[in-house]
């Protein structure tokens, strides 16, 4: 009895640990390279203490055209923060794999306007998210469509 | 011991450094990447960089100073030309509530539809109709607008979009326990194509059945939103409807300045009669200052200050409720004629906006 008792506490902490193995491989497939469809940026996506970020890693216009210096994060509400950088800069924050290839409890920041709004990913395809940015309710927002980027391939 | 505050550091400690700091990166890995497949298709946004805050739902109160307004005698379709006071009164109070939704069904980069309702009174405090029918009905009872709409924008492809907006407004000096037929609803669409050169600039063309100077017109639109590069000033022009000039006075505080074109054909209700309705036909030209502060958050106040124009506030007799055009040009006849005395008016609202 005693020996059946610590099989099934091997097995059940063997299973604990392959599905909660499974989950982070699952919630893993949202690091990387990413384009949102505008072009205009490319954000790379990390995991860092058990939470996804991500920061803008290239610009297609890098340059302040009125400035002709690097692009800062000039619409930052908080004045501390309007002379940092744009490439560097953490766009999404605090996302929490949740299961079905959807990750919630972050948030996404536009630097056009300055604004931080609520946000949900779903992963459409291996390559291909579902970005939505919202404001209290989902119904609030819009869903942008990002593709995943990867090194150039040497022909 | 040793071990177990070793373990402690790098498990709890060590991610905390990491969130905090930001490694230097070379940056130029990044210039030499391809799609892992294939690339999206990228589509002209609906918004320009500067416009102003997207309204999702907005709750104001409008008032005007008081006036003069003067009313003719039943014409019977006469010209307009020939029309001549009756009786006059000071008008010491117009004005009501205005409420506005207008809520994202589908917001895609492929497709933006959204739907929106409207509700809006306008009470006038005639102060001596003396008899006269058509000021004791303004008196009697205030005027209503309740109207469902809905926007769809449809990009093209990254520069080309089309926008389709349908809208039904139910209008007169209706109760909500005494309503008029829903037959007298009016429709107004309007299309347009248009093209977003650069993230600072869209403009479109095309056209519109309106009822906003109070009759039924066919009208060619124009728009044109436009922000400066260093995204202080800018305009925001739908012509013939609104036109205004903008400047940003830091992220929080918009300033606008230009005209709207405000109206409607509302039935009255105790002027009709066999079937027929008698419609007001209301116009008037807003010039105006406006200024939209944030307050918190997507809580936006904005605040009107300008006067209102009478541009037409005259009255039709609808034969069995029939709509009908009758155009710009040539000898204009009408039923009865109203005349208003400019007023400066006020407007005052939060909004629940997207950036």
């Amino acid at each position: 009895m005693k020996k059946f008792k610590t099989l099934a506490i091997i097995l059940a902490g063997l299973f604990l640990f392959t599905s909660m193995s499974d989950k982070t491989e699952e919630g893993d497939k949202l690091i990387g390279v990413w384009e949102p469809s505008n072009k205009k940026i490319y954000l790379k996506i990390d995991k860092i203490s058990g939470k996804y970020y991500g920061k803008i890693v290239w610009l297609r216009e890098p340059i302040d055209p009125v400035t002709g210096k690097p692009k800062t994060d000039k619409n930052n509400p908080d004045e501390s923060l309007k002379n940092v950088p744009l490439k560097g800069f953490r766009m999404l924050k605090d996302f929490v794999y949740k299961g079905n290839g959807e990750w919630a409890d972050g948030t996404i920041y536009d630097p056009q306007n300055g604004s931080t709004y609520n946000c949900v990913i779903k992963l459409r395809d291996d390559n291909t998210l579902d970005i939505r940015g919202y404001i209290g309710l989902k119904t609030f927002g819009r869903t942008d469509v990002w593709k995943r980027l990867v090194t150039k391939k040497k022909k | 011991m040793k071990n177990l505050k070793a373990l402690m550091f790098s498990l709890f400690l060590v991610p905390l450094v990491t969130v905090g700091q930001e490694e230097e990166e070379d940056y130029s890995i990044y210039d030499n990447l391809e799609y892992a497949d294939e690339s999206s298709t990228t589509f002209v946004s609906p918004k320009i960089i500067g416009l102003s805050p997207n309204r999702f739902i907005n709750v104001a109160w409008d008032v005007q100073s008081p006036y003069t307004m003067s009313v003719s005698d039943t014409l019977g379709y006469a010209p307009d030309a020939s029309w001549s006071a009756k009786e006059s009164s000071n008008v010491s109070y117009t004005g009501g509530l205005r409420v506005n939704a207008n809520i994202p069904v589908i917001s895609r980069n492929n497709i933006v539809w959204q739907m929106g309702a409207n509700y809006m009174n306008t009470n006038f405090r005639v102060d001596e109709a003396n008899g006269d029918p058509i000021l004791s009905e303004l008196k009697r009872r205030s005027l209503n607008t309740a109207g469902l709409f809905t926007t769809v924008f449809k990009p093209l492809n990254d520069k080309q979009f089309l926008i389709f907006q349908g809208q039904a407004d139910y209008n007169g000096n209706y109760t909500f326990g005494d309503f008029h037929s829903f037959g007298l609803t009016k429709y107004s669409a309007a299309i347009l194509w248009g093209k977003s050169p650069h993230d600072r600039l869209q403009w479109a063309i095309g056209a519109t059945r309106t009822y906003r100077v109070g009759e039924l017109n066919y009208v060619p639109i124009v728009m044109y939103n436009w922000t400066s590069k260093r995204e202080k000033w800018g305009t925001e022009i739908l012509f013939p409807a609104r036109a205004h000039g903008k400047y940003w006075v830091n992220k929080s505080s918009l300033i606008m300045f230009g005209y709207e074109l405000e109206g409607g054909s509302y039935n009255l209700s105790g002027l009709s009669n066999n079937g027929n309705s008698f419609e007001l036909r209301r116009g008037e030209v807003r010039p105006r200052i406006e200024w939209n502060r944030k307050l918190v958050g997507f809580f936006w106040l904005n605040a009107q200050l300008g006067a209102r124009i009478n541009y037409g506030f005259a009255y039709d007799e609808l034969e069995n409720g029939k709509e009908f055009f009758r155009g710009f040009f040539g000898q204009q006849e009408i039923e009865a004629f109203s005349s208003l005395g400019t007023s400066l008016y006020g407007l005052v609202g939060i909004s629940f906006v997207s950036l």
